[in-house]
Order: C-alpha cells, then sequence, then structure tokens
C-alpha cells in the first residue's frame, strides 16, 4: 500500500515539474521621462515612452536576429512587378488587451493615422511614400506607393508603426491599448508604470510576471539604482559608467554595434562651405580611428560621412584615412593657403560632443585650421544653433539606410541640417527606390553613400556602441538595440 | 501688536506679487517657449501651431500674465504645460514630498544641533569642540553632491543596507518613502546641524560671558540649573531665525539633493519647469517658495517677540 501511495506521489511529482513554467518575477526598467508632462502611450505622438509601447504594442514587421525584415502581426507580404503595390497579410487569432480581434480595419486606422497631416506626427516622413491603402478582405490589406519602393518592409519596421485598435486614437496616449505581450495594469509617467504579462500573447505568454518601469531622469541616479539592484536592466551606459561595473559577477554588460552617430555639421549654403573643396578638406582632417578611442572610448566604429549603420544591408566599405597634405592642398587650391579659421558650436546637451570638438581642433590644427570651440547652452540648443549656426554639433539615432540618406540629404528634407541641396545625389536616391534588383539597387546606395564622403557637409566620423547592463538574474534578453528586442523571451530567476 | 502684525503681512503680499511678476517676466525672456521645449527638432509647421494653440500660446506674455494672475487670487492655479494636469494636484503632490522631507531632516537636525551647539559651547576648545567643529566645517564645506554620492555608494552599492535611488511616484502616501528617504535625510541633516551648531555655539559662549551669569556665579546658583534655566532660554533666541531660513531652504532649495536622490520635490520640479517653459507650474511654485519664506520670516520674528520681552516695547515711541 505504501509502496502504491509513493510510487503514485512520485509520479505526480515528476509530472507537475514538466509542466510549462507560468510567467514569473518582475523585471525593473527605468526611463527618462524626457517629455515630462508630455509624456503619452500614442507610438507616433511626439511624447511617446518608448519602453512602454515597445511592450504593449506591436508592428507588423519586425527586425529578425539578422536585421533583415521578419513577421510579427504581418505573417506574410508580397509585392507586384514594379513594387509599386504591396500586400500584407495579417495573423489571423490575435486579439488586443481589450479583447477585440485584430482584423484590417485597425491595421488601416493605425497607418492612416501616421499619415494624417492634421496630427503631424514626426514618424510621418517615414510613410510618405503610402498613398493609399485598400482593405482586400478582413486579413489582408494592400498598400499603393507614389513611387516604386522594394524596401517597404524594411520602413515599416520603424518602432513607433504600432498597431492601435481601429478608433482608439483619442483614448491610445492613455490607455495603450495593443497586441503586445504585457499589458498595462498602473500607469504613472512621473513614478513607476506596471505592466503585467499578457497570457494570451499570441507569440507564447511571456517569461515575466510583471514588467515595472520607473521614471529617473538623471543618467547618474539611473546608474546608481542599477548599481544598487533597483534596475534590472540599464540602456546606454556611457564609457566612463561602465568602469564602474567591470569585474562584478552581479552585472552582464553587453556591447551593441548601431548606427547611432555623433558628428559635426559644415552648412553647405554659407561661404566657404559653398566650395566642395573646403568641405572635404575639413572632413579629411578628422583621424577618425583616433576619435573612436578619444572620444568614445574605443566603443564605436569608424564611418567614412554615411549615416548608414554599420550591419545595414547597404553600406559602403569606403575607406577614409587621415590626410593632412590632401586637406591643405584643396584649401589652398580654394583660396586659403594659409588655413582659415572657424567656430565651432557644441553643448554639453550631449556629453561626448565637448570632447569631440576638442579633439577635432587638435587634428585640424595640423592643416592650419584654426577651430574655436564654442560652448553654447543645452537649453534650447535644437532651436538656436542646429540649422541655424555655421558650423554645429549633431547627434542622430540609427535609421534604415534608405531613410537616414533621404532624412538627412534629400534637398528637401525637414532636416536637411547641412542645406545640401545636390540634384544629382537626389536622382541617385530616386533611382535606388525604384530599382528591384537588390545588387544594382545596393550598388545606387553605395553610389550615394560614395558621393557623400566627396561632397557632404557633415562630418561623421563613427557610430557608437551602445552598452547594455543587465543584472544576472535577468536571462534570456537580447543582445540587440531595444527596437528589436523579444520582451516575451525574457526571464528573470 | 496687531498694526504691526497686519502691516507685515501687508508687506509680505506685496513682496510675493513682485516676486511672481519678476519670476513671469524671467522665465518669457528665455527663447523659446513651452512648445518649442517640448518638440525641440520637431518645433515647426502644424505640429508647432496646434501645440500653441492648445496651450493659449499666441497671446501676449502681459495677457498672460494677467489672466493667471485673476485666476490665481481665486484659488485656481490652472494646467500644466500638457493643457490637462491641473497644477493644484501636481504641485500640492510636491509639495508634501517637500514638507515631509523638511520635516524629517529638521526633526533629525534640530536636536542634534542644539546639543552638539551646546555641548562645544560650553566646552570650548576642549577636544570635544575641536572635534566636532572641525567636523562641522567639513559638512558644511563638501558639496551636498558629493556627500550624498559617497554615502550611496557605501551603504547602497557597497553594504546594500539602504536602497540608494527612490523609485516611489510623487503622488504616494509619505510613509511610502520610507526607507528610501534615510540617506536624503542624512544628507541635509549633515549640512543643517553643521550650519546650525556654530551659530548655537557661538551664541553660548556670548551669552555664557555675560554680566548676569557671572553675578549667578558668585550668587551660587549650581552650574548644570544655570545653564538650563538662565543661559539657554537666551542663547537660542538667535537659533529661530536660522532655523526659519533653514526650513524655507528646505521647501525650495534642495535641488541637488532631489536630482541625485531622484526625489520627486517642489525643487526639482522647479527646474524641470523652467526648462520645459512651463509657465504656470513655474509661476505656482514661485508662489508657494515666496510664501514660504516670507510666512516663516514673520513666525519667527513673532516668536521672537513672543520670546523676548524686550522686543515687545521696540516700536512703541
Amino acid at each position: 500500500m505504501r509502496k502504491i501511495f509513493l510510487a503514485t506521489s512520485m509520479l505526480i511529482l515528476g509530472m507537475s515539474s514538466s509542466v510549462w513554467a507560468a510567467p514569473s518575477g518582475t523585471l525593473k526598467q527605468a526611463h527618462d521621462l524626457g517629455f515630462g508632462e508630455n509624456s503619452s502611450l500614442d507610438p507616433i505622438s511626439k511624447g511617446r515612452v518608448f519602453q512602454m509601447t515597445d511592450k504593449l504594442m506591436d508592428r507588423l514587421v519586425r527586425p529578425s536576429t539578422d536585421g533583415t525584415p521578419g513577421p510579427d502581426l504581418a505573417e506574410s507580404w508580397s509585392a507586384n512587378a514594379d513594387a509599386t503595390v504591396w500586400t500584407f497579410n495579417i495573423r489571423k487569432g490575435v486579439k488586443f488587451h481589450d479583447g477585440s480581434s485584430l482584423n484590417a480595419d485597425d491595421v488601416m486606422y493605425s497607418f492612416t493615422r501616421v499619415l494624417d497631416p492634421e496630427i503631424a506626427s514626426p514618424a510621418r516622413s517615414a510613410v510618405k511614400m503610402i498613398d493609399t491603402m485598400r482593405k482586400v478582405d478582413s486579413h489582408t490589406v494592400e498598400f499603393s506607393l507614389n513611387t516604386p519602393f522594394a524596401d517597404l518592409p524594411l520602413t515599416l519596421m520603424d518602432y513607433r508603426l504600432r498597431i492601435l485598435p481601429d478608433g482608439s486614437g483619442d483614448t491610445i496616449a492613455q490607455t495603450g491599448i495593443g497586441t503586445g505581450p504585457f499589458k498595462l495594469q498602473k500607469l504613472d509617467f512621473q513614478g513607476t508604470t506596471t505592466l503585467v504579462a499578457n497570457e494570451d500573447y499570441w507569440g507564447g505568454a511571456p517569461g515575466v510576471a510583471k514588467v515595472e518601469l520607473i521614471a529617473i531622469p538623471e543618467a547618474q541616479a539611473r546608474l546608481q539604482a542599477f548599481m544598487g539592484g533597483q534596475l534590472d536592466i540599464l540602456y546606454r551606459i556611457t564609457e566612463q559608467q561602465k568602469t564602474m561595473l567591470d569585474g562584478s559577477n552581479r552585472y552582464n554588460v553587453a556591447q551593441v554595434p548601431t548606427g547611432n552617430w555623433r558628428g559635426l555639421v559644415f552648412r553647405t549654403d554659407v561661404e566657404p562651405y559653398t566650395d566642395a573643396r573646403v568641405r572635404k578638406a575639413m572632413r579629411l582632417v578628422a583621424d577618425r580611428e583616433a576619435l573612436v578611442q578619444l572620444v568614445q572610448g574605443g566603443a564605436g566604429n569608424v564611418a567614412c560621412d554615411s549615416p548608414v549603420a554599420p550591419n545595414d544591408q547597404y553600406r559602403a566599405n569606403i575607406s577614409c584615412p587621415q590626410d593632412i597634405a590632401q586637406a591643405k592642398a584643396l584649401l589652398a587650391e580654394a583660396g586659403y593657403p594659409d588655413g582659415i579659421e572657424i567656430d565651432v558650436h557644441v553643448a554639453t546637451l550631449e556629453p561626448t560632443w565637448p570632447t569631440l570638438g576638442v579633439a577635432y581642433q587638435a587634428q585640424a590644427a595640423e592643416a592650419g585650421i584654426r577651430v574655436n570651440v564654442v560652448q553654447t547652452p543645452s537649453d534650447g540648443y535644437w532651436n538656436r544653433i542646429w540649422m541655424k549656426k555655421d558650423i554645429s554639433a549633431t547627434r542622430w539615432k540609427e535609421r534604415p539606410a534608405d531613410q537616414a540618406l533621404h532624412e538627412i540629404y534629400l534637398s528637401t528634407a525637414k532636416w536637411n541640417e547641412s542645406f545640401f541641396k545636390d540634384s544629382a545625389f537626389d536622382e541617385l536616391l530616386a533611382t535606388a527606390r525604384r530599382e528591384l534588383n537588390f545588387e544594382k539597387r545596393k550598388a545606387l546606395y553605395v553610389k550615394a553613400q560614395e558621393h557623400l564622403y566627396e561632397n557632404a557637409g557633415t562630418l561623421i566620423p563613427y557610430t557608437v556602441t551602445m552598452n547594455i547592463g543587465s543584472a544576472s538574474r535577468v536571462k534570456n534578453l537580447d543582445t540587440a538595440i531595444e527596437a528589436a528586442v523579444r520582451w516575451h523571451l525574457v526571464t528573470v530567476d | 501688536m496687531t498694526k504691526m502684525l497686519t502691516r507685515r503681512v501687508l508687506l509680505g503680499f506685496f513682496t510675493i506679487i513682485i516676486v511672481s511678476i519678476i519670476i513671469f517676466t524671467g522665465v518669457e525672456l528665455l527663447p523659446g517657449d513651452a512648445c518649442t521645449a517640448f518638440l525641440d527638432r520637431d518645433a515647426f509647421g502644424k505640429l508647432l501651431e496646434n501645440c500653441r494653440e492648445n496651450l493659449g500660446l499666441n497671446r501676449s506674455g502681459l495677457v498672460r500674465y494677467f489672466e493667471w494672475a485673476f485666476a490665481a487670487l481665486q484659488g485656481d492655479l490652472g494646467v500644466a504645460a500638457n493643457g490637462t494636469t491641473s497644477i493644484g494636484e501636481l504641485v500640492g503632490d510636491r509639495l508634501k514630498n517637500s514638507l515631509f522631507l523638511a520635516g524629517c531632516s529638521l526633526s533629525v537636525g534640530i536636536p542634534l544641533a542644539i546639543f552638539l551647539g551646546v555641548l562645544t559651547g560650553l566646552k570650548r576648545d576642549k577636544p570635544i569642540d575641536i572635534i566636532v567643529s572641525t567636523g562641522a566645517i567639513f559638512a558644511m564645506t563638501i558639496p551636498e553632491f558629493v556627500s550624498a554620492t559617497i554615502l550611496i555608494l557605501i551603504f547602497s552599492v557597497w553594504l546594500g543596507w539602504l536602497p540608494g535611488i527612490v523609485v516611489v511616484s510623487a503622488s504616494a502616501p509619505v510613509q511610502d518613502f520610507f526607507p528610501e528617504i534615510i540617506l536624503p535625510v542624512v544628507v541635509l541633516a549633515m549640512v543643517m546641524t553643521a550650519h546650525m551648531l556654530r551659530m548655537v555655539r557661538s551664541s553660548v559662549i556670548d551669552v555664557m560671558s555675560g554680566d548676569y551669569v557671572q553675578m549667578a556665579t558668585l550668587k551660587g546658583v549650581p552650574y548644570w540649573r544655570l545653564v538650563f534655566q538662565h543661559a539657554l532660554p537666551n542663547a537660542l533666541l538667535p537659533a529661530i531665525n536660522v532655523v526659519a531660513l533653514t526650513i524655507a531652504w528646505l521647501v525650495g532649495g534642495v535641488v541637488v539633493i532631489e536630482v541625485v536622490f531622484n526625489y520627486p520635490g517642489l525643487g526639482r520640479m522647479m527646474i524641470d519647469a523652467i526648462s520645459d517653459r512651463d509657465l504656470p507650474v513655474v509661476q505656482a511654485i514661485a508662489l508657494i517658495v515666496g510664501s514660504a519664506y516670507v510666512g516663516v520670516n514673520l513666525a519667527a520674528d513673532m516668536l521672537t517677540m513672543f520670546l523676548n520681552p524686550r522686543l515687545r516695547t521696540m516700536y512703541v515711541k
């Protein structure tokens, strides 16, 4: 009798331990409350708190582990012969957090909002090529473009293009209803916002039961909270801060090369930078490898004035060594045989700008370029200095190649910070978009980047490598930028 | 007495009005407005227009000031820069937090300062005085963010005894701030005590060398009765003014501590509001801090006059 009892209890124990584990534990992350009172859960608004929207809502397309477009809410897609009409098949059986089912209406509503000129979302510029949308059936949507564009899925990977329930525009900023692996339990932008696991998530129940997002505006305070165990993950740890974490087995620091970059913009519409030779000279004096070491402490990849990310499929392989002799020759040819005096405007808005300015000053001096590094207040930098002064520092977050080249260098782009108006370049971009063959398209984008290296007014010396800190209790966190992390896979001990 | 009181209150009221005008003008003169601050790179076109219309920023500064002033007189402080959150709630929460922090710091700092001040005053130039006075000088000169960061490093990161950063939201009830509030209180009490104890010490030394104390000693009054009944009440009078200023400082001026510890208080909110050009919030906080200084100073003067009968007849011809 006892033997039977023992055997049965062993059997039951054995079975229960092989039952698939339910979501457990709490993950704590911080956000910097960059928009204060204007914070919002609307993914296309200026004040979007992406740490929250990334977990609450899904996109049609997401970056897969190798960076190419992979299915998210769209299971598959296809284009017509000249890539002007794209058809997306929406995943079936997906539910929003409020119980309603996902269908084509929700997709069309979400994109109509992004394209609405009245809402004027900053995300609109990413999808301006979409002309009209058509609902083919309950789970199929057709996008008609105003230009042939072979890379539409790549563009739809943008972290802001999340799918919302039809008609939720007025309330989405506070409700955050989406199809994502977590749903909103308590919203408090200024304090701690709590998200709980969406057990019915279409990708499988998440590994953690709760996510807490805590507002900590100050970078130093975030680091201290991470070191003291009050946070489990910390993104964008600077090189100086990283030294405090080295050698400890309580934290893991992963490094991810990103396409984020910092640089100096020389306005091409003011003297003497209207002359391409002067512009090239300004950029030739930069020893980019040295700048990576000095400014980023080695955490960066050399870039040759191209805003395309190092692991982007359209990245051009250009060699750009420092060439003082050539720079001097170009300046002499342009009418500055004794060098030139310039003012470079920086601010501590981006902590590495002043360092970049000073390092550049030392390098440019060798070619007779006398740089004055002008410190300006961070407050109002983007309104008073950037796109106003002759030379200013700038920074950009990464984007797909096509988007980056259009947003920064197209003659009609809003953020064409160097006022670069080059019809040959515009033509190259337009042709590249229309080209359906990948190899030929890549060749065109490479040519565009080489054109920038020869003629642009913006010095892009490197792209930044991001340090990501995680406590040792966090497991299965993808080593990637936040927009590519599969949050439902993360578990905590 | 009441005439003097009403005069002081009226003067205080005018002071606050002038303060609000100066601060409004100051923030208005800064380049940009609430919309350009929020939108930064996107501040142009329809987005900027919509934003400005929503917040009524397309009207002149004068109009906006008087509109705010009339509403404030009726008790309606308006809404924050996002157009929706009520300032009463927003600032009310922060005020509660600042008062709580101030209360805790004062309840630790004042008794400690008085005790140490009396001790060092009586035992002047003895070893205990030298140690405590030197310690006070260190505490006064080391910047708050240095001592705060060192304490966090020792107690939160190395020893793990106390949490380093406040992660509770602004609207939480005050008991939720334990135990995160311990380190900020320690830092504030350190700075406060250092200043006050030196003031109490010199005051005690001054009083103890006075004629009537000598007389009492000659008469044979026991030492400790002399100290507590005769000397101390007089020595502590000047301390009241220092305490008053300290209270006002604690309510609006401890920005550095609030930032380092992520504490949701008034000081940090003021700085954020200026940088966001959020004028209604800036004005509301200016009102509160201004009233705090005026009110606390008035209370201190009243208390001093009550305790020191000689001052009561000073204004009577």
